[in-house]
C-alpha cells in the first residue's frame, strides 16, 4: 500500500504498530500468523453502571433483601425478565425490563454475565479490607482512577499502558501483516489500548475523517504534498512533535482505511442512530473489511456516557440500558450477518458499581458490579462469578452497599485474552495481578 | 472576604515568622543595600506575542504594541482595573424563547464576542481556564437551563481577580453547579429508607475544585509515605462529612418549600437557598480531622466547611498548577509552582487565595517570561484557543455580527461549558505515549489531540480559510463567521510578501524556515491572479501547521 504520494514524500509508513513489530520478531515465528480472524470489542460504560439493576435476584428471599436495600432504586420482581441459567446457585435471576434483545442472545446461549467483578490486587474479604491487610487499587471510588484500572490493571503501579494494549503488543509477532494499527478507538484516546509497542488509532464514531481539499490531482494534490510535508518535518519542540505525530497518523490511515470502506458490503442489519450505535456500526463495517485489510487480531473501544446516575436514576436508567440493549444486539446481528459471530466477543467495562443504598433520587459510587459479555464465541446463557447477595452491612459491603468485588478485573481481562490467544503464554503482562487469583480463566469464552 | 480567612491569614503569617521563614521579621543585621534599579524592558513583538497568546484569547499587532508600550506589568495592571464582560445581561436583552435551549446559542454567541472584541481579554481567559477546573456543561441538563449557565459563567469572569474562598463558595451555591453535581435537592439521611447524603458534590469539589487527591508539597509533588506512595487526602468518611454538609439546598424561593422547589427564570440565577428542615444537623467529619458541631444550620456549616476546604494545604499548589497550565506551559518547574503556591497563600499583603495576584504573579513569573526556547517549554494550543487567535488576528465577524457557534465544539473537541464530563476535556495529567511520557512530562491538550479530532480541526481551518473568508462574502449567511483576508488577497501576486504578512500576524514573523518554504513552494505551484486562493492557502497551510499549534 506504499502509494506514490508517501514515496514522494519520503514518510513511507504503514500503520506503526506493523512497522514496528517486525523488529521485535523472533527468527522462529518471523512469518507465523494466526490464519484466522478474532475480535474482541470493548463497550466501556463512562461513569459507574448500576449493575445490580441490570441482572437482579429474583427469587422472592433473594429480591426481598435486594429491595429492603435498594428501596425507592429496586426494580419490582413483576417486572423482571426472567432467565434461566444453564448453571444455578439456588437462586432465580431476572434481567432489568429493557434488556428485551440481551436476553434473547442469553437464551441463546450467546450472552453471559460476569457478577461482581471490578478491580482488585488480590483476593479480598471484608476484614481485610477493613484492617488494611490486603493491598487495594488506589482511590477507590474514584470516577478517572476506577477508570483506569479497569483499562490498565496496574493497581499502584505507573499505568503508562492498558490490557489490551499489552495484549496487542503480545500477538504483534503474529500480527505482522495487519496494515492498520491493531487497537482502534472511536471514542477518543484511551490507555486501555496503549501497548509498550501498540500505538492505538483513534477515528470518529463514524471511520476515519479525510482530510478537507486533497485530491490526487491538481491543486489538490499540490496542497496534499505541501501538508505532509510540512507534517513531517522535524518540530523543535516537544507537544509540536506530538501534535505532529498524530496529524501523521492521520495521514497514513485515513485514506486507506476509509477506501477501503468504500468497497466495504452493505450490511443488511440495522442500527439505531444513538452514538453507541453508530460506533457498533462503524466497527461492524471494519469487521467486513477485516481480510482487505489482512486483519487477524483487532481490539475496539466503544463508549457511552451517562452512567453516573446521582440523580434521577430511576427515570434514566432504562433509557441507558435501552442503549445498551439496542446497540450491542444490533451489533450482534451483524457479526451473524458477517458470518463473524464466534469470532467477534463484546464485552462491558465500567467505572464501578454503584450503592446499594441511595441518594433519595439516585446511587453514588461503589465497587464491585455485573459485566455483560456477547458473542458467539461466549460460554452463553450463564452468570459466572458468585453473585453475592444484596444486603447492607452483608459479607461484602465496605458501607453503604458498596460491595467488594468476588471476581477480578485481571481475571475478566485474563480470560478475554486467552480467547483471543489460547497459546499466550504469558498471562501476567495482559493481567498483572492474575497470578493472586487461583483461576487464572472464568471460563464464559469458549 | 471573611472575617475567619483573615484570622486564618494571620496566624499562619505569624507561626511563618516564628519559624523564620517569614521575609518581613525584624533583624539585627543591617539591611542589605537596595537592588539596583533594573534596566527598562523592551519587548520585542515576538515577545510580546508570547505573551499574549498566554494572557488573551489570541494575540494582534494592535495589541502587541499596547503591551510594548505599557510594559508587561503595566499591561497586567491595566487589564486587571478592566470591567467586566458578562454574559447573562446579553441573554436576558432577549425575548425568552419557548424553547429554552435555543438560547444556549447565544450564550455561545456572547462568548465568542466578549473573547474576540472584548477589552478585558485577561479576564475573560482566566475566567475560561476556571471554567475547565471548575466544570459545569451545557451537555446534561443544563441545556434547558441557558440563563443558568450564562451566569456561572459570568461568576467565573467576575471572580476571576477576587478571592477563591469566595469563588467557591458562589460555585457551591451556584444552581448550576448544584444540578450538574447533585447538590440541588440534596438531603438529610433518612437511615429508614437507606437513604443517605448524595456525595457527588462532596467527591468532586475535593478531587477536581481545590484540593484533589493526595496530599501535596507546595511545589506541587506528592508528598510520599514510608512506602514510597502518595499520602490520600481524604477517604471515604471525609466524603460522607461533606456530602451531610451539602445537604437541604435547594432552588431558591420555592412558595410551599424544598419539596416544592422548581427552576424557574429568576432562581436559575439566583443561589441555591437553604430549606433547614431537609438540611442535616448532626456532627460532621471534615479534612485534617476537624469536626462540625451539631445543630449549627446549615449556613454555618457550609462556612466552616468551606473555610476547611480553603485553608487545606493542597489549594495553592493544586489551583496554581492548573492556572499555570491553562495559562503558560504543561510542565511547570517545582520552583514556578512553589513561588506561585507563596503568592497564593500570601498575597503580600496577608490575603490568602487572592486570584488577582496569582494571574499577575504566573504571567510575570522568570519561568513564563523567558527568553531561551526549550524543548520542553510551553504548551500545546488548546483547540478553541486556535479558532479564536485566528479570528483576532483576521478580525472574524458575522454580516449580523453574531458567533453562533453553539456546535463548533464538535469539530473543536471543545466549546465553553460544553465539557463531556466534570472531569473537563483533557486532564491536567494526561501524558500521551511516546517521548512526553518517556520524559515523565504531561501534555492534557493532546489528550484531545485524537487522529480524528485533529482532522477536523485542521477541516474547520480549511473551511475557515477557503470559504467562510471575505472574498466569497457574497455567498455566505448572515451569521457565517468569516475572516478578513482583504490585505493578504492585495499582495498575493508577491508570494514573499503574503507569506511575510500572514507569519506576521499569525507569528510574530517567527515562521520555521521549513513552514516558510513549504508554504512559499506551495504558492508557485499557483497562479498570480489566484489571490483569493494565495491568501486562503497561506493562512490554511500556516494556521494548521503544527508550529502554529503550540504555544510558546
Amino acid at each position: 500500500m506504499t502509494t506514490r504520494r508517501r514515496l514522494l514524500t519520503g514518510t513511507a509508513t504503514l500503520a506503526g504498530v506493523s512497522m514496528v513489530a517486525p523488529l521485535m520478531l523472533s527468527p522462529v515465528n518471523a512469518h507465523a500468523t494466526f490464519g484466522d480472524y478474532k475480535a474482541l470489542v470493548c463497550v466501556f460504560l463512562f461513569g459507574g453502571n448500576d449493575g445490580w439493576n441490570m441482572l437482579v435476584p429474583r427469587s422472592e428471599a433473594e429480591h426481598t433483601v435486594y429491595a429492603n436495600s435498594r428501596q425507592n432504586m429496586a426494580i419490582d420482581r413483576d417486572d423482571l425478565i426472567p432467565i434461566t441459567p444453564n448453571t444455578t446457585d439456588g437462586s432465580e435471576y431476572g434481567l432489568h425490563p429493557s434488556l428485551i434483545g440481551i436476553q434473547g442472545l442469553f437464551d441463546a446461549g450467546a450472552a453471559a454475565f460476569t457478577a461482581n467483578v471490578g478491580p482488585l490486587i488480590e483476593p479480598t474479604t471484608l476484614e481485610q479490607y477493613q484492617n488494611k491487610s490486603v493491598q487495594r487499587p488506589p482511590q477507590l471510588f474514584s470516577h478517572n482512577d476506577q477508570q483506569s484500572q479497569w483499562h490498565t490493571l496496574k493497581g499502584a503501579a505507573p499505568s503508562a499502558t492498558g490490557w489490551a494494549g499489552r495484549l496487542a503488543d503480545l500477538l504483534a509477532a503474529q500480527t505482522t501483516t495487519q496494515m492498520i494499527p491493531s487497537t482502534s478507538s472511536l471514542f477518543g484516546s484511551t490507555t486501555f489500548l496503549v501497548g509498550a509497542s501498540t500505538q492505538p488509532y483513534v477515528m470518529g464514531p463514524g471511520g476515519p475523517l479525510a482530510f478537507s481539499g486533497f485530491a490526487d490531482t491538481g491543486i489538490g494534490l499540490e496542497q496534499r504534498l505541501a501538508f505532509e510535508r510540512i507534517v513531517a518535518a522535524r518540530q523543535a519542540n516537544i507537544y509540536g512533535r506530538g501534535y505532529a505525530a498524530i496529524q501523521q497518523r492521520a495521514l497514513d490511515n485515513a485514506d486507506l482505511i476509509n477506501t477501503t470502506l468504500a468497497n466495504a458490503p452493505v450490511l443488511s442489519t440495522t442500527f439505531a442512530n444513538d452514538v453507541l450505535s453508530q460506533q457498533l456500526q462503524t466497527v461492524a463495517r471494519l469487521i467486513a473489511v477485516r481480510d482487505d485489510l489482512q486483519m487477524e487480531r483487532q481490539v475496539f473501544f466503544v463508549a457511552l456516557g451517562g452512567f453516573d446516575t446521582h440523580d434521577d436514576q430511576v427515570m434514566l436508567q432504562p433509557g441507558l440500558l435501552a442503549n445498551i440493549d439496542a446497540a450491542m444486539t444490533s451489533f450482534y446481528d451483524a457479526t451473524v450477518e458477517l458470518n463473524v459471530a464466534d469470532r467477534v466477543t463484546t464485552f462491558t467495562q465500567s467505572d464501578f458499581g454503584r450503592t446499594l443504598t441511595s441518594n433519595g433520587d439516585g446511587t453514588d459510587h461503589a465497587w464491585g458490579s455485573v459485566a455483560l459479555t456477547v458473542g458467539g464465541g461466549v460460554a452463553g446463557r450463564d452468570i459466572y462469578g458468585a453473585y453475592p447477595l444484596l444486603d447492607i452491612g452483608g459479607n461484602y459491603d465496605v458501607g453503604g452497599g458498596r460491595l467488594i468485588p468476588t471476581t477480578s478485573a485481571d481475571q475478566y481481562a485474563a480470560t478475554l485474552a486467552q480467547w483471543m490467544d489460547p497459546t499466550l503464554a504469558d498471562l501476567e503482562t495482559v493481567a498483572p495481578n492474575i497470578g493472586n487469583f487461583a483461576q487464572q480463566n472464568l471460563g464464559f469464552m469458549i | 472576604m471573611d472575617v475567619n480567612r483573615m484570622l486564618c491569614t494571620a496566624m499562619a503569617c505569624l507561626l511563618l515568622m516564628a519559624s523564620g521563614c517569614g521575609g518581613g521579621g525584624s533583624s539585627s543585621s543591617p539591611p542589605p543595600p537596595p537592588p539596583p534599579p533594573p534596566p527598562p524592558v523592551v519587548i520585542t513583538t515576538p515577545e510580546a506575542f508570547v505573551f499574549l497568546n498566554q494572557a488573551t484569547f489570541g494575540a494582534t499587532l494592535a495589541n502587541a504594541q499596547r503591551l510594548i508600550d505599557l510594559g508587561y506589568e503595566g499591561w497586567v495592571d491595566e487589564q486587571l482595573a478592566q470591567p467586566a464582560s458578562l454574559k447573562l445581561p446579553h441573554l436576558q436583552s432577549l425575548p425568552v424563547p419557548t424553547q429554552p435551549q435555543t438560547l444556549q446559542t447565544d450564550r455561545v454567541d456572547i462568548w465568542f464576542r466578549n473573547v474576540i472584541n472584548g477589552d478585558d481579554q485577561l479576564r475573560q481567559r482566566v475566567a475560561f481556564a476556571l471554567s475547565e477546573i471548575m466544570v459545569v456543561s451545557q451537555l446534561g441538563a443544563l441545556n434547558r437551563s441557558p440563563y443558568a449557565l450564562a451566569d456561572y459563567y459570568d461568576v467565573l469572569v467576575r471572580g476571576a481577580f477576587g478571592n477563591y474562598r469566595d469563588l467557591l463558595e458562589e460555585v457551591t451555591l451556584h444552581p448550576a453547579m448544584g444540578v450538574y453535581l447533585s447538590m440541588l435537592g440534596n438531603r438529610k439521611p433518612d437511615t429508614a429508607n437507606n437513604i443517605r447524603p448524595d456525595e457527588n458534590y462532596a467527591r468532586e469539589v475535593m478531587q477536581l475544585f481545590s484540593i484533589g487527591l493526595v496530599q501535596l508539597n507546595s511545589d506541587g509533588s506528592d508528598q510520599l509515605d514510608d512506602g514510597g506512595l502518595p499520602i490520600p487526602t481524604y477517604d471515604q468518611a471525609t466524603i460522607e462529612g461533606f456530602a451531610h454538609v451539602f445537604t437541604g439546598w435547594h432552588w431558591a424561593d420555592a412558595p410551599n418549600g424544598f419539596l416544592s422547589a422548581r427552576p424557574s427564570l429568576e432562581n436559575q440565577i439566583k443561589p441555591m437557598q437553604l430549606y433547614p428542615d431537609f438540611h442535616d444537623d448532626g456532627v460532621k467529619l471534615l479534612l485534617n480531622g476537624e469536626m462540625i458541631a451539631a445543630n449549627q444550620g446549615g449556613v454555618a456549616d457550609l462556612d466552616q466547611a468551606l473555610d476547611n476546604l480553603f485553608n487545606h494545604p493542597n489549594v495553592a499548589p493544586f489551583i496554581s498548577y492548573r492556572l499555570i497550565q491553562r495559562l503558560v506551559s504543561s510542565n511547570p518547574s517545582a520552583a514556578y509552582i512553589g513561588r506561585m503556591s507563596s503568592v497564593f497563600n500570601d498575597n503580600g499583603q496577608g490575603e490568602r487565595g487572592d486570584l488577582g495576584a496569582l494571574v499577575k504573579a504566573i504571567l510575570l513569573d522568570p519561568e513564563a517570561r523567558a527568553l531561551t526556547r526549550t524543548d520542553t517549554g510551553g504548551k500545546l494550543k488548546e483547540p478553541l484557543l486556535r479558532l479564536t487567535q485566528l479570528y483576532r488576528a483576521y478580525d472574524a465577524q458575522s454580516q449580523s455580527g453574531r458567533y453562533p457557534l453553539v456546535f463548533a465544539y464538535v469539530a473543536l473537541g471543545q466549546g465553553v461549558l460544553q465539557s463531556p464530563s466534570v472531569f473537563n476535556f483533557f486532564s491536567p495529567f494526561y501524558a500521551p505515549p511516546g517521548e512526553i511520557q518517556d520524559q515523565g512530562l504531561v501534555a492534557p491538550e493532546l489528550q484531545i489531540a485524537t487522529e480524528y479530532q485533529n482532522t477536523f480541526l485542521t477541516n474547520t481551518l480549511f473551511d475557515q480559510t477557503f470559504v467562510n473568508q471575505s472574498e466569497n462574502l457574497a455567498n455566505l449567511g448572515e451569521d457565517d463567521v468569516y475572516l478578513d483576508i482583504a490585505a493578504e488577497v492585495a499582495i498575493a501576486d508577491d508570494i514573499d510578501g503574503l507569506v511575510a504578512l500572514v507569519a506576521d500576524k499569525l507569528m510574530a514573523g517567527e515562521i520555521s524556515p521549513t513552514l516558510d518554504a513549504q508554504v512559499k513552494q506551495m504558492l508557485g505551484r499557483t497562479q498570480p491572479t489566484d489571490t483569493a486562493l494565495r491568501a486562503a492557502e497561506t493562512i490554511y497551510l500556516i494556521a494548521s501547521s503544527p508550529e502554529y499549534a503550540l504555544q510558546r
